[in-house]
Formats: C-alpha cells, sequence, structure tokens
C-alpha cells in the first residue's frame, strides 16, 4: 500500500494515522530546509510527513469576543470599558469585543486591547465598567464589576487579519524620527525595520495554499485554534497573503500572546502562530524547502505618508535577518519588528505536539482563495495637494529694510513673508509678530529678527500632511519649495480652514 | 583590545570649573576615553572609560582631587517583559544590543551610554528598557 501511494502522494488522514500509530515524521521549516539541501528533495519528500511552521508579530486586526453572562437585573449593554480601554458592542446584551488597537482613554498609546487579553489570559483582574440607556426587558443603565477569565461564558480570540506572509522593510527619508507601526524610523535613511518569519512563516511554505483554508487547525497562542478563511487585504497574487483565525483564550499561554505599545502610534497584540504543513506531494516537499534568501521584499519609505510610498528597492529576508541592509548605497542597521526565537519556538512546540499524538491535522473544507485582489478605497473626496491650496508667497531678501518688509506685510494683508536669496532659495521666515518685537525690542536689522530654520513643504504633498506638520509644531504657516527650495508658494493654517469650511 | 571599566565623575559645582580629568590624565600618563559629558546648574558628569589594570589607581586620583566616583548602571533591560523581537536593535549607536545564538536579544550594558543617548527606549513594544536616572540626590 505504501508503495503505491508514494507516487500518488500522502492524504491527511494517513498522516493522521501515522499519529496515532507514533510513526509520524515531522520536521520544522527550518530543518526542512536543511534537509532538503543535504538529501534533496526526493528524500526528504519520502521521509517527511508534516513540515511545522511559525511566527511570531504585532497583529493589530485581532481580538477577543466575550460573553461575561447575565447581571440581575440585567442589562443591554450600549458602551462598556474594560481598565478604561472601550470595547465594543456588536451584538446582543452581554457580548462584548475587546479590539487590539483600542487604547485606554487615561493610558493612551500605553495600554490597550491587547494589553487587557493578555491580562486575562494570565489570569489576572480586569474592571468592567457599562452604560445602556434601559429597555422593558433590560431596566439596568449602569455596571460596574471585576472579571477574571473564569467569570468569561466565551473568550475566543476572533482575529480578521493576521499572519502576513511577509511584509515590507520600513525605512524613512524626512528630516525627523517618525513613529510609525513599522517602529521608530531614523531620520534620513539611519535605519529600517521589517517584519515577519521569512522562511519559516506559515504561508510562505504553503504559497498556493493547498492545504491551508477554513477549518485548518493551528498552533495559536499556545493553543489549539483555527483558520476561518483567508483575512482581510488577502492578496495572494503580491504574496501578501493573510488569515482569519479563532482560537480559545482560556487554553492559550501570554507567553505567545501579549499587548505591545508602540510609540506615538498605538497599541497592539503580539500573536504566536504556527501552522503545520502536510507534505501531500513532493511540489509541496519542494516548496517547503525556500529559503530566506529566495524571499524578496520592498524596502520603502514610511516617510512619504501616501498610500503608494516610494520602493527605494528589493532587498532578501536572509539580508533583513542579517541586521544590515544597503539602502541608497549606504548601509544602515535593520530591526525586527517580529520574534524569530519565538517562531522557531512555534515551530518546534507544534513539531512536539504532533510528534506525541496530542495535535492532529485537519483538512480545509475550503482553501485559501489564490486569485481574490485588495483593492484601494473608493473615496467620495479627491486627495487635495498643497498645490492647489496654496497662495503665491511675499518675499523679501535678508539685507531689506525692516520698514519695507513692513509696509509690505500691510499692503498684501499677510502675516508672512518667506526671505529668499537671489536665486528664490527660501534663507528664513519673518513674520507680522516678529516685527512687533522687533519694535518693543528695539532691533531694526532684518537679519537678527528672521527665523532662519524653517519648516517648509512641498507642492505634491496632501493638505492632511502639512496640516498635521503646522499643528505638531504649532505654527501658522509653512512656505511651499521645490526640489532645489526655490520657493514657489506659502500655505497657512487660515487658508486649510477656509477650505475645511470651518 | 584592552580591556576597560566605566566610571561616572561627579563633579560639584564648586570644582566643575576646574581642568580635573585633564590634570589626572597628565599626572598619571593614563589615557581615559570620554563618552559622554553632561553639564548644569548643580555641576557635571563625566562617563569615562578607563583601562581596568589601572582602575583602582584613577579612581584614587579622582576622589583625591574632590570628585565623586560612582560604578554606574546606566540601562535597565527586564528579559521578563523582553519579546526578542529586536525592534531596538538597529537604533543603538555604540552597538550595545545583540542577538544571541538562540536569537533573544542582549544588552551590553558596558557599552550603551545611558541617558544622552536613550533611542531604543521608547522603540520597546514591550516597555521592557528603562534608562537608569543618574540621581545627584542619591549618592550611593
Amino acid at each position: 500500500m505504501a508503495a503505491s501511494k508514494e507516487n500518488n502522494g500522502r492524504t491527511i488522514a494517513e498522516i493522521n494515522q501515522k499519529i496515532k500509530s507514533g510513526d509520524v515524521q515531522v520536521v520544522t521549516a527550518e530543518e526542512m530546509k536543511k534537509l532538503v539541501e543535504s538529501s534533496g528533495i526526493e528524500v526528504a519528500y519520502k521521509e517527511v510527513d508534516v513540515v511545522t511552521t511559525g511566527t511570531f508579530g504585532a497583529m493589530c486586526s485581532s481580538g477577543a469576543i466575550i460573553n461575561i453572562g447575565h447581571s440581575d437585573p440585567p442589562i443591554k449593554i450600549q458602551k462598556a470599558w474594560i481598565n478604561d480601554v472601550e470595547v465594543s458592542h456588536p451584538g446582543a446584551a452581554v457580548d462584548l469585543y475587546i479590539g487590539a488597537s483600542q487604547m485606554s482613554e487615561t493610558n493612551p498609546f500605553e495600554y490597550g486591547g491587547g494589553h487587557i487579553i493578555e491580562d486575562l489570559i494570565a489570569g489576572k483582574q480586569v474592571e468592567l465598567r457599562a452604560i445602556s440607556y434601559g429597555t422593558d426587558c433590560y431596566p439596568r443603565t449602569k455596571l460596574d464589576t471585576v472579571i477574571t477569565k473564569d467569570d468569561l461564558n466565551q473568550f475566543y480570540l476572533l482575529n480578521f487579519r493576521n499572519c502576513y506572509q511577509r511584509y515590507v522593510c520600513a525605512t524613512n527619508s524626512r528630516d525627523e524620527i517618525i513613529y510609525t507601526y513599522m517602529g521608530k524610523l531614523l531620520p534620513r535613511f539611519r535605519n529600517a525595520t521589517y517584519s515577519g518569519a521569512g522562511a519559516l512563516n506559515p504561508l510562505m511554505n504553503d504559497p498556493d495554499y493547498e492545504t491551508i483554508g477554513i477549518g485548518t487547525r493551528i498552533f495559536l497562542g499556545g493553543a489549539q485554534g483555527y483558520v476561518l478563511g483567508e483575512g482581510t487585504q488577502h492578496d495572494p497574487g503580491n504574496k501578501f497573503g493573510t488569515i482569519m483565525v479563532r482560537g480559545d483564550c482560556k487554553q492559550m499561554s501570554p507567553e505567545f500572546i501579549s499587548g505591545g505599545a508602540f510609540t506615538k502610534y498605538g497599541t497592539s497584540l503580539y500573536i504566536g502562530m504556527g501552522i503545520p504543513i502536510p507534505i501531500l506531494n513532493k511540489g509541496l516537499a519542494k516548496k517547503t524547502a525556500l529559503r530566506d534568501e529566495e524571499i524578496f521584499t520592498d524596502i520603502v519609505d514610511y516617510g512619504v505618508p501616501r498610500r503608494d510610498r516610494p520602493k527605494l528597492g528589493k532587498v532578501s529576508y536572509a539580508t533583513l535577518k542579517s541586521g544590515e541592509v544597503t539602502i541608497n548605497d549606504r548601509k544602515v542597521k535593520v530591526s525586527s519588528m517580529s520574534s524569530l526565537k519565538k517562531a522557531k519556538k512555534i515551530s518546534c512546540i507544534l513539531k512536539s505536539w504532533i510528534e506525541d499524538g496530542t495535535f492532529y491535522l485537519s483538512a480545509p473544507s475550503e482553501t485559501l482563495p489564490t486569485n481574490s485582489v485588495c483593492n484601494p478605497m473608493k473615496q467620495s473626496d479627491e486627495i487635495v495637494l498643497v498645490s492647489t491650496v496654496a497662495q503665491a508667497a511675499v518675499t523679501c531678501s535678508v539685507d531689506e529694510d525692516i520698514k519695507a518688509v513692513a509696509q509690505r506685510i500691510i499692503s498684501n494683508s499677510v502675516n508672512h513673508v518667506v526671505v529668499t536669496d537671489k536665486s528664490g532659495a527660501i534663507k528664513g521666515i519673518v513674520t507680522s509678530w516678529d516685527l512687533t518685537r522687533a519694535i518693543a525690542e528695539g532691533k531694526t536689522r532684518l537679519a537678527d529678527i528672521i527665523t532662519k530654520k524653517v519648516f517648509t513643504t512641498r507642492p505634491d504633498v496632501s493638505l492632511e500632511e502639512a496640516s498635521r506638520k503646522l499643528a505638531q509644531h504649532h505654527i501658522s504657516a509653512l512656505p511651499v519649495i521645490d526640489r532645489n527650495k526655490k520657493v514657489v508658494g506659502l500655505i497657512t493654517s487660515e487658508d486649510i480652514s477656509k477650505l475645511r469650511g470651518r | 583590545m584592552k580591556e576597560m571599566d566605566r566610571i561616572l565623575l561627579r563633579f560639584s559645582e564648586e570644582n566643575v570649573e576646574e581642568p580635573i580629568t585633564s590634570q589626572v590624565i597628565l599626572e598619571l600618563g593614563i589615557p581615559m576615553r570620554i563618552v559622554t559629558a553632561t553639564i548644569n546648574s548643580l555641576g557635571g558628569d563625566i562617563l569615562v572609560e578607563v583601562p581596568k589594570v589601572h582602575l583602582k589607581k584613577i579612581v584614587q586620583a579622582f576622589k583625591a582631587k574632590g570628585v565623586v566616583v560612582k560604578f554606574p548602571k546606566l540601562i535597565e533591560v527586564n528579559y521578563d517583559l523582553c519579546i526578542d523581537c529586536g525592534a531596538c536593535y538597529a537604533l543603538c549607536p555604540v552597538n550595545a544590543i545583540s542577538f544571541k545564538e538562540d536569537n533573544s536579544i542582549v544588552f551590553d550594558e558596558n557599552t550603551c551610554i545611558g541617558s544622552p543617548c536613550g533611542l531604543c527606549v521608547d522603540s520597546c513594544p514591550a516597555r521592557a528598557i528603562s534608562l537608569v536616572e543618574q540621581n545627584r540626590n542619591n549618592q550611593k
């Protein structure tokens, strides 16, 4: 029987039989690559029944559904908070969804939904607060109680986008540090970050989704969980596949589920996940042998806050894992945002579960789609660029008389005059307030009162980006400059307010 | 490379203007590497690296000139909280953060320069890193 099956491949039922009898051959994805390298695909295919994978990273589109049971008198919860984090109320009276990225109202950016899930899994008490409008059947309008996971009827992780097949490498072109969901990015491409386990990633080891789909049993947060189907933004064509998953939090461990805080960005949930890939055919043996050297991703400039960020090149996961990448011909250090140590550990634990006969494989009732696409948003408004709102800049040169500049401010009814050199390049800015102060302080030279370090913007920048810059630096105008630092206009907070009809 | 030790030299309001560090270097003829230096209204702190073999001699020389010498702990890493992601790794300007063979993160406390930098602190999603304040009123 075994001989005839060799040509037709294995079935999941056969593998499960071998798990039961204790004959199953399991290797981690890392071991599989070594085995194929040393003995070839034929041997690896013959010897290996299952390849285990793993990943551990921040997965924001996650959360937990909980049912807290009915109070007496009962309440139909309208709004609820756990540890000051608002938890949404998607259904009937006492079902709540703890969204991983929802932040605490009293300790935002540091504590959020992800931390609540971790705390509950760790056995900690949390404070639940709820309000309601009251109904004939649910008269209660206020609730204050303290609960642990033992008080919950259901406590399930229900994540709608997890386990990205691969992700981009992020860097920053700006002159300032930026804080993103890809971490802290230093100015002028001084560092980079990436995410994902590369050749250990579950979806990467089954890139055509032959074995993964609805009902696939997986390692999730230290317990057994299930794939519910493809995740949101699943993009198989670009090898950016994702999955939707479910798992029983009461069985999970905080070692593989932990809240995370991204400075100035928000909170998230770190999730450990592993999928067993049954080696049903020779093709899967070959696919699970994929190495980090063969997985490439784009280096992307997060300094440009647009949907399509500029790409600066391609890099392999092998290079990323080396800790150093080349950006614009310069070597810079690159940080991982996900833990390779935990990813490896997960693939090892999953292997031992299967070997011990405590984890059986399940055939998906429907595999993940291989042809769906991820479209951008259909917007009813169009992007507004600085160039459409900017006005002509009133300019002066540094050696002009203060009085002449003051007159120009009055005759043009403006508050800002941009200082330029002969070529029209920016040298500074002077405001009506600077002139007022000059009079008060008895200063007469323009050079003594101009601001030389000026925040500027570009014509092709979105209005939102320019507004954010104005707000962040508490300023009221930005000179608009071109690539040669030549002044081409000025945008003021007043112009922006007018456009927004405020 | 010679084995080095780090000491924090604490100057008071009274002696901060005197060229004590230079004097010690000249008197002992031992080069020291100044890692960071900060001066404020209360005096000044200089973090220096000195050859381990001459540590005793150097500490004595500074103490004799009225300088408080401390062996500073500049950074505190809570490895129980650390999830070994490595978000901090690429931010360190002095390569004090590295991965061990088993992919876990390790801080070299003798290389870290502490509060003048602190770039890694707010990059940690697990909030496992904190700077140790060199409290002037708490002269341990």
